[in-house]
């Protein structure tokens, strides 16, 4: 199980990187990021899996003495919940610029924004 | 104070700001500029009590425990002092972009907070996902940033720069998440405990992530739009405080891979810097080009960390000497580009009306480059010694390539500055000149302190450049109270020192302070302050005296780059002079690299702190061939050796007046008195059984030769007397190279000689050319009545050069023929031999063309000389005859010094006469036998001439032809057309062409190069990822 979540997370990676490489249009690389974003989270999550044990949640089920043994490394979840957030503020940033650079030249093609170079 | 009030008050603050009313403007700016200070003391205060009492560095625990259950950030020297660096960028940046930052209000203020934060955070932090999102949120606070430009390009900047950002955040995640899986750690020294080779893959995506923060060439396409394109305000931060908290997280995570990885990063590096440099050479506009140069400088830096197994405990030493020299250069030049109002490099000349900007500017240019007295030349002496010690003699050319390069395109910049014209005023506003003047303090400041904890001595403690720095803070002051003082400040120098030094040393300080004395007479003659001109004049000759002074190879080497420095702001000075100082710039430079690498391999064989220069003779095979080759090379590049000699003719005789003669007669002694140091310690060697000192020797003989031949054909007056410094210098290099007694007392007449009257004939030539306007010889003639006082010392100083009796010149040419009877080699005498008819050929013609033959239309009300200028001639006139009639007073110690080293061949000096072993001479006979045959002709000239008629320029009676102009009655173009067509393939400009084909072939480097940048986002991300396929190969190789 945890293989094929981190087999998908990395199909998802290569296949953002793919698309931002070959779409020209700013809006479908600010996509296809998001799939690489999306494909990276799920890396992370299935590192943190072990099998056979319980979300990282101490409760009634889990007494913190017994947490050890019965719960998942808690810290990946951590660091996908920062992940997506950044991944967010990231995305809404390039989409703000996408907005502007189309406000400026009335086309979403990044290969015409070519006027600084050298 | 806490180190997390770092974090806490940016963060706050930028939340504070978010509460305030939008109108309140002033206040969220007041609040930001607050916060900012504020986190520039917490910096402070750390950074003095780390130095203040030692103490070692301290963690800093978060959320109640240690980690790895928590993040924990460290403060120590490295983190104070980076901190204070980005904290103080980012207060400064907020003053330079005052206006913008009040004109879109405090989101714009709250996100400058958040990047200076999250800057800080990056030093601080010991956990590398935290370093993850401190660097995302560089990320989001770049992209707000760079939008504060009127640039409409910044916005595809901006978003190219996102693109990529993508890239490496997702590598950087998969990295961290990987290693984090292989460790069971977040902490970046529970990783580094634990090690990278269990995850070497995972690490490699870090590493890949953090360099590729430092924009590596070429994948920096990106970047370099944002340099361009953003305000210069923020560009500053972007390349000063992006820039040393990437290189900082670079190094605490290459504690995780350990030294497989140094090499890596040292390709990286190197790549970078040679890569950049060479792709600045072509840029016109200014800030593009100082995003080129802050890549390099990365670079170098990450050349640098990647170094550190080899630098031991000077590691940070030359590391944060190189950084902070980048980082207050680069950071000062962002600043200052607001003051130009278009972006072509050119547009800088508007500058020059504003003596205390272009300080301003050679202060950044010189840090830059490495110069002494800023950090980076302590660093830079340092860095090359370890790398000689290890043998990576590759990197270190490679470095010094690189610093060649970069010292190039910014003094040809410096040149644009100076002498270009603009229209363009400046206006200067508060704002505007505080962080400037901030950048130049500190600049000085940091040379204080690096060259405090140098070890070596402080160069900014050292009297001669305390004394020609001191010229800065009196430029106000009238030009003949500043030649007051400079007269005063060598004569009592030399005076003070004089008896320190044996006869050969003493010979040159009097030329070097004297003699320099007697060229400022000639100063006096211009008017109104000079700016500019007493402070290089005085770092000159503060160089020259160190450079006699200096024991160890650090005093030559930094007093050899001060007399370089100054040399070339005193050339850059003459009107048409902008191409020959560069290229008398780049060559000095490139000697002193070589002589830099010849210390550093001898220093490097026999192991001291302090390498005397007197142990330059106990090297032995295989190193001193090579050191001597070098040091050679090093000496000629300022002895314009030919191949080495094409910046010299237009340095010297575009000039100024008063200048020609100082970097004529004074300056180029000083290749000599290191020609005089190195053999007098090395004697000779060879190197694959070439014997180096014969190749001197052909090298001076045919200096000689050509360099008399080019002057020959040479219509300009000031160019011919410098072609003939080029000759003149390859007779003295000859008769260094003959290696015997008599070859080098003729060296040492030569010195004497050389000074004197070359010093007069560029006085004299320059007294008529400021007269008549023109330094064309063909545009003259007939002064002798107008001028007699200049056809006085140019008759005597052609007489003292062309070695025929009476004068001074003859004894040289005594000394010379008797040493030449000494030495073995025949054929580069026969050059020799040759070249003294042909001095003569160019010699006669400052005669005849300029003060014989037809007086010119235009110059008949012209009038003598300034007196001032006159003056120094009538007393080196004194001077010739008493040398002439005296050799012995100077000549008879050296003889007695140099026969410690050559005993064989003395001369013997009995009374008047001196005595070889082939024949004798008597100076004052010769004198009065050469004044009896002169009387004797000269009074039956007026006695057979008793009845001659005076006639006019155009009484015809007595001639067969009309003169109609009197262009038409004195034909001094072209005069030599017939030798020319028989010789003239000797003087072809091969040198100059070969010089011209590197510098094209540079260009043409560079210019291939730039079109990897073709502006597309996208194409900068494939740049990327095949950088990361790259590397990933180059250490899968390793």
């Amino acid at each position: 199980m945890a293989y094929l979540a981190m087999a998908t997370g990395f199909l998802l990676i290569l296949i953002g990187f793919y698309g931002a490489l070959t779409n020209r249009n700013l809006l479908r690389m600010i996509v296809a990021f998001t799939i690489a974003d999306t494909g990276v989270n799920i890396v992370i999550v299935a590192i943190g899996y072990m099998r056979g044990r319980t979300a990282p949640i101490l409760d009634s089920t889990v007494s913190a003495a017994a947490a050890v043994q019965r719960i998942i490394d808690p810290v990946p979840q951590a660091l996908v919940l920062t992940a997506i957030v950044i991944g967010l503020g990231v995305t809404a940033l390039m989409l703000a610029y996408a907005y502007k650079l189309y406000e400026k030249k009335r086309t979403l093609d990044i290969a015409r924004f070519t006027e600084l170079k050298g | 104070m806490n180190a997390l009030y770092l974090i806490a008050i940016g963060l706050g603050t930028a939340f504070l700001l978010g509460l305030l009313n939008e109108q309140r403007r002033d206040l969220a700016y007041t609040l930001t500029l607050g916060a900012l200070t504020m986190m520039s003391a917490i910096s402070a205060s750390w950074l003095v009590v780390f130095v203040a009492t030692g103490a070692g560095a301290v963690d800093i625990f978060t959320a109640g425990t240690r980690p790895p259950f928590a993040i924990n950030l460290r403060m120590g020297l490295t983190e104070a002092t980076l901190t204070l660096l980005i904290n103080l960028t980012g207060l400064f940046a907020a003053i330079h972009m005052g206006e913008v930052l009040l004109a879109k209000g405090r989101r714009a203020m709250a996100v400058l907070l958040i990047a200076i934060m999250a800057l800080c955070g990056i030093v601080l932090t010991r956990d590398i996902f935290n370093l993850f999102v401190f660097f995302e949120l560089i990320v989001i606070a770049t992209g707000g940033l760079v939008l504060l430009s009127d640039d409409e390009h910044a916005v595809s900047a901006g978003f190219k720069y996102l693109i990529v950002s993508q890239f490496i955040s997702i590598l950087l995640l998969i990295g961290i998440i990987f290693g984090y899986h292989a460790t069971g750690t977040l902490n970046i020294d529970g990783m580094a405990a634990i090690g990278a080779g269990g995850f070497a893959l995972a690490f490699f995506l870090i590493f890949i992530a953090i360099v590729a923060e430092l924009k590596p060439f070429p994948a920096n396409g990106w970047a370099l739009d944002i340099y361009e394109s953003a305000h210069p305000g923020f560009s500053a931060v972007f390349s000063a405080a992006t820039g040393s908290a990437a290189l900082f997280a670079l190094d605490k995570i290459l504690a995780i891979g350990g030294p497989a990885w140094y090499p890596v990063a040292t390709a990286i590096g190197i790549v970078t810097f040679v890569g950049a440099n060479l792709l600045a050479l072509p840029q016109t506009n200014d800030r593009r080009l100082l995003g080129y140069s802050s890549i390099a400088q990365t670079g170098l830096i990450l050349t640098v960390i990647g170094q550190q197994d080899i630098l031991g405990n000077q590691y940070l030493f030359i590391a944060g000497g190189l950084l902070f020299a980048h980082a207050v250069a680069k950071a000062g030049l962002f600043w200052l580009s607001d003051f130009v109002a278009q972006r072509e490099l050119t547009a800088w000349a508007s500058l020059k009306e504003r003596p205390l900007l272009v300080f301003a500017f050679v202060t950044f240019a010189a840090m830059l480059s490495g110069l002494p007295p800023f950090p980076g030349f302590y660093a830079k002496w340092e860095l090359v010694h370890a790398l000689a010690a290890a043998d990576r003699l590759a990197l270190l050319g490679w470095i010094l390539f690189g610093a060649l390069v970069e010292a190039g395109y910014l003094f040809r910049w410096f040149g644009y500055l100076i002498k270009r014209e603009s229209d363009e005023k400046v206006a200067c506003t508060a704002p505007q000149v505080i962080p400037v003047a901030a950048a130049v303090l500190a600049g000085w400041a940091l040379g204080f302190v690096w060259g405090d904890l140098s070890g070596r001595s402080n160069l900014l403690l050292v009297l001669p450049l305390l004394f020609a720095l001191g010229f800065l803070l009196i430029e106000w002051a009238p030009a003949w109270a500043k030649n007051l003082l400079a007269i005063g400040g060598l004569s009592f120098y030399l005076l003070q020192t004089w008896q320190d030094y044996d006869p050969l040393r003493l010979i040159f300080l009097v030329i070097f302070t004297l003699g320099g004395a007697i060229i400022f007479l000639a100063s006096f003659h211009a008017h109104g302050r000079r700016i500019g001109f007493y402070p290089s004049a005085m770092l000159m000759f503060a160089g020259l005296v160190l450079l006699i002074q200096a024991t160890d190879s650090f005093g030559f080497f930094a007093a050899w780059e001060l007399l370089t420095v100054g040399s070339y702001f005193l050339i850059l000075r003459g009107k048409e002079s902008e191409p020959h100082a560069l290229s008398y710039i780049v060559f000095s430079l490139g000697g002193a690299f070589l002589i830099l690498t010849a210390f550093a391999l001898a220093n490097a064989v026999s192991p001291a702190p302090t390498f005397e220069i007197a142990a330059l003779a106990t090297l032995a095979q295989p190193v001193a061939p090579w050191v001597f080759l070098l040091l050679a090379l090093g000496f000629m590049t300022k002895t314009a050796a030919i191949g080495l000699h094409i910046w010299l003719p237009g340095a010297h005789a575009e000039a100024e007046t008063d200048v020609s003669p100082m970097v004529s007669g004074i300056l180029l002694k000083a290749g000599l008195y290191g020609l005089f140091v190195l053999l007098m310690s090395m004697g000779r060697q060879s190197l694959y059984g070439v014997d180096l000192v014969n190749m001197l020797l052909w090298i001076g003989a045919l200096t000689a030769l050509l360099g008399n031949l080019m002057a020959i054909f040479q219509e300009d007056a000031k160019r011919l007397l410098a072609y003939s410094s080029i000759g003149q210098m390859g007779y003295a290099l000859f008769g260094l190279a003959l290696m015997n007694h008599l070859g080098w007392l003729m060296a040492l007449m030569f010195v004497i000689n050389h000074y004197v009257y070359k010093s007069m004939l560029f006085l004299s030539v320059g007294g008529v050319a400021k007269r008549t306007g023109t330094r064309a010889m063909y545009r003259m003639g007939g002064l002798i009545t107008l001028m007699p006082l200049s056809f006085i010392a140019t008759l005597i100083g052609i007489i003292a050069m062309s070695g025929v009796p009476p004068l001074s010149g003859f004894g040289g040419r005594w000394i010379f023929y008797n040493a030449i009877m000494d030495a073995e080699t025949r054929l580069p005498m026969v050059l020799i031999f040759l070249s003294g008819p042909i001095a003569f050929l160019y010699l006669f013609r400052l005669i005849h063309t300029i003060f014989l033959g037809q007086l010119k239309d235009e110059h008949r009300r012209i009038k003598e000389a300034p007196a001032s200028i006159v003056l120094p001639q009538m007393i080196y006139v004194a001077i010739l005859m008493g040398v002439a009639l005296f050799p012995g007073l100077i000549l008879r110690r050296v003889d007695a010094y140099i026969s410690q080293f050559l005993p064989d061949g003395a001369l013997n000096w009995d009374g008047l006469t001196i005595t070889s072993q082939y024949g004798w001479w008597n100076p004052v006979a010769i004198m009065i036998v050469v004044a009896c045959i002169f009387l004797l002709i000269f009074g039956w000239l007026l006695f057979v001439n008793r009845k001659a008629q005076k006639v006019k320029q155009f009484n015809i009676v007595f001639s067969a032809e009309r003169p109609y102009r009197p262009e038409t009655t004195h034909f001094a173009w072209n005069f030599f057309a017939p030798y020319k067509k028989a010789m003239g393939f000797l003087v072809q400009p091969f040198v100059t062409r070969f010089w011209g084909a590197v510098t094209d072939l540079l260009h043409t480097a560079g210019d291939l190069g730039r079109r990897l940048y073709n502006g597309n986002g996208q194409i900068y991300a494939f740049h990327f990822l095949a950088f990361v396929v790259v590397v990933f190969a180059f250490k899968a190789g390793l």
